[in-house]
């Protein structure tokens, strides 16, 4: 799943310490019943953790160890030490494919926020309408994203939907996904469109939990709706704002879909990124220790996210204990 | 009512005025919602449309002729009703997974103390870095080791729990009270049966959430099913629908159509549990 809901912790008591204490004057079964406790609650999150080892940590480790070897599958994997890592230092679609990757994330990640927070703003003044207009914009965020990408390339192709609402401000052909320069940014827009509204609703979970009082108390201060925005909703937003820019960087670093069915990677490698190379690499030239060797870096850009979003919670979690 | 009669440094608008703003401020949101909503539009309108009026330079919005038949002509061009079917299959086993095992660890990790419980949980989310994207080769030969390529369970298996429906879960069962739950206990009520009866009915906008992201997040899955199915009878839509607009050179009009059918689940499901979403993105307070 790709995001969360979590930027709002709820309001919830911590687990009660009397709890353990009671149970433990109990007896059942011979086991004291605390530790019969502690015993059931490990074994409902037995399922999940062993899944986790199984296809998550397994997996990544394993990817480590390709990654130091040759493997096509059909011999067996060789130990060639870093060889895979010098070969990619070395290769220029690589490189290309690395800065695509962080400028689609810083990209999108700045457009997403921008454009959710606006929404949000927006629907939050709460004029008529505004509930169904948030539950209208939310659907671009329920639409398949193989369907998203299939109707924007028609709507970017040069004598599509976009071209023709920008030709009467004046704005000529644009080869909105062959042109070099543009392909980038308009699979940045694209994913801001898909995306956006989802943190839109992230936003205004976080707008809706600010006490109306503040406001009014701004408000007869004589501050204006800038200065209310600087001064009330951006600090006591910064949570949500920092959950939400994790988030979307943590969904940009694993793109693969978009930019492999709207421009294939091109024009030349212009929108090539890491998760394509991933995919080429291994299953089309079947070189696997390289494309782990690619997985680890990708899994080094996302633990920086990672780390970021731990500390959140971190944080969060200690303001709750507080 | 304090403060307001303290001096207010502004002056209150007229009322006419401040009701004009609101309509103007209506009016342009949903203008910029229709914008938004635009491409949606286009898709549907134009899954509806003649083959030909594709690339015109202009964008026919009501269809002059309608022709519903491209939607029978799509399906019947490559094997969507498998795909569909294959899509729906895998969709639901996720879904079904994410509700079950993230509830089970949800309620594991928020209301017991165990040696190890705040280590398992911060194991849990630190496979947020550990999407298939990056795990792509080695799970893949999991999956074939396991003889599972082009199978349902090669293609959901790895997506069967997801550590932010953990999260999720757990966070909303921390607000469930302690009490009921010992009072369920105290009453001789089987660990499992606390879980379902007094914990999860208290979780359904939770429940909610989970149910609708995860099953978008299967219904939307590209790049794993690509790798892990090479037969026609277990393709996934979006890998019928890329095959179908790469090899026939089909018309827009029925690609479209095709999207339309896809994005149909989805909305749906949406659409049924609406109430509760909303609740539990916390939007209870909106009006």
């Amino acid at each position: 799943m790709s995001t969360a809901h979590s930027a709002r912790l709820p309001d919830a008591a911590a687990p009660d310490r009397g709890e353990r204490a009671a149970g433990a004057r109990l007896r059942r079964g011979g086991l004291r019943f605390g530790r019969r406790l502690q015993l059931v609650g490990a074994a409902f999150v037995l399922p999940a953790l062993l899944f986790f080892l199984a296809f998550k940590f397994g997996p990544m480790l394993w990817a480590m160890e390709l990654s130091l070897s040759a493997y096509d599958m059909v011999s067996a994997p060789r130990f060639v030490g870093l060889e895979n890592y010098a070969k990619l230092a070395e290769d220029p679609v690589f490189r290309a494919s690395l800065i695509n990757t962080f400028v689609y994330i810083a990209g999108s990640t700045a457009l997403i926020t921008l454009a959710g927070l606006a929404l949000a703003l927006a629907i939050n003044t709460a004029v008529p309408g505004a509930r169904h207009c948030m539950t209208a914009m939310f659907l671009t965020n329920l639409m398949p994203i193989i369907a998203v990408t299939l109707v924007w390339r028609f709507l970017l192709h040069p004598f599509g939907l976009v071209n023709q609402l920008l030709q009467p401000f004046g704005v000529g052909r644009v080869d909105w996904l062959t042109d070099e320069n543009l392909a980038m940014p308009a699979i940045i827009a694209v994913t801001a469109w898909r995306f956006a509204p989802y943190f839109m609703v992230v936003f205004l979970a976080g707008l809706l939990a600010i006490p109306k009082d503040y406001y009014e108390a701004a408000e007869i201060d004589g501050a204006g709706v800038v200065r209310r925005f600087v001064h009330v909703t951006l600090p006591l937003l910064m949570p949500t704002l920092f959950f939400v820019v994790v988030v979307s960087a943590l969904l940009a670093s694993r793109i693969f879909l978009m930019p492999y069915i709207m421009t294939g990677g091109g024009p030349g490698d212009a929108t090539r990124v890491l998760s394509m190379l991933i995919y080429e690499t291994g299953f089309s030239y079947l070189k696997m220790g390289e494309a782990a060797a690619i997985s680890v870096v990708l899994f080094a850009i996302m633990l920086v996210f990672t780390v970021l979003q731990m500390q959140i919670f971190m944080r969060s979690e200690r303001a709750h204990l507080r | 009512m304090t403060a307001a009669s303290r001096a207010p440094a502004r002056r209150p608008r007229p009322a006419h005025l401040r009701s004009l703003r609101r309509w103007l401020g209506a009016a342009l949101l949903a203008a910029l919602t229709v914008l938004v909503v635009l491409p949606i539009l286009w898709m549907v309108t134009t899954s509806f449309q003649a083959g030909e009026k594709m690339f015109q330079l202009t964008t026919e919005w009501i269809p002059t002729v309608w022709h519903p038949e491209n939607y029978p002509n799509a399906l019947s061009r490559a094997a969507f009703p498998t795909y569909f079917f294959n899509s729906g299959v895998v969709s639901v086993a996720v879904m079904a997974g994410n509700v079950v095992f993230c509830t089970l660890a949800g309620y594991g990790l928020a209301k017991f103390r165990f040696p190890g419980d705040r280590f398992m949980l911060l194991l849990i989310l630190s496979t947020l870095m550990l999407p298939l994207e990056v795990t792509l080769v080695p799970t893949f030969l999991v999956v074939y080791n396991l003889g599972w390529v082009n199978t349902y369970q090669g293609i959901f298996g790895p997506l069967l729990v997801d550590a932010f429906g953990v999260f999720l879960m757990r966070q909303a069962i921390l607000s469930v009270p302690s009490d009921y739950i010992e009072a369920a206990r105290i009453d001789g009520a089987s660990e499992l049966r606390i879980l379902w009866q007094v914990v999860a009915p208290q979780c359904r906008p939770a429940l909610a959430v989970l149910a609708v992201l995860s099953f978008r997040d299967s219904w939307d899955q590209f790049l794993w099913p690509l790798t892990v199915v090479s037969q026609d009878e277990y393709r996934t839509f979006p890998l019928g629908l890329v095959k179908f607009g790469e090899y026939y050179g089909n018309p827009a009009t029925e690609q479209m159509a095709i999207a339309v059918l896809a994005t149909i689940p989805v909305f749906l499901l949406f659409a049924v549990l609406q109430r509760w979403v909303n609740r539990g993105f916390g939007l209870s307070g909106l009006k």
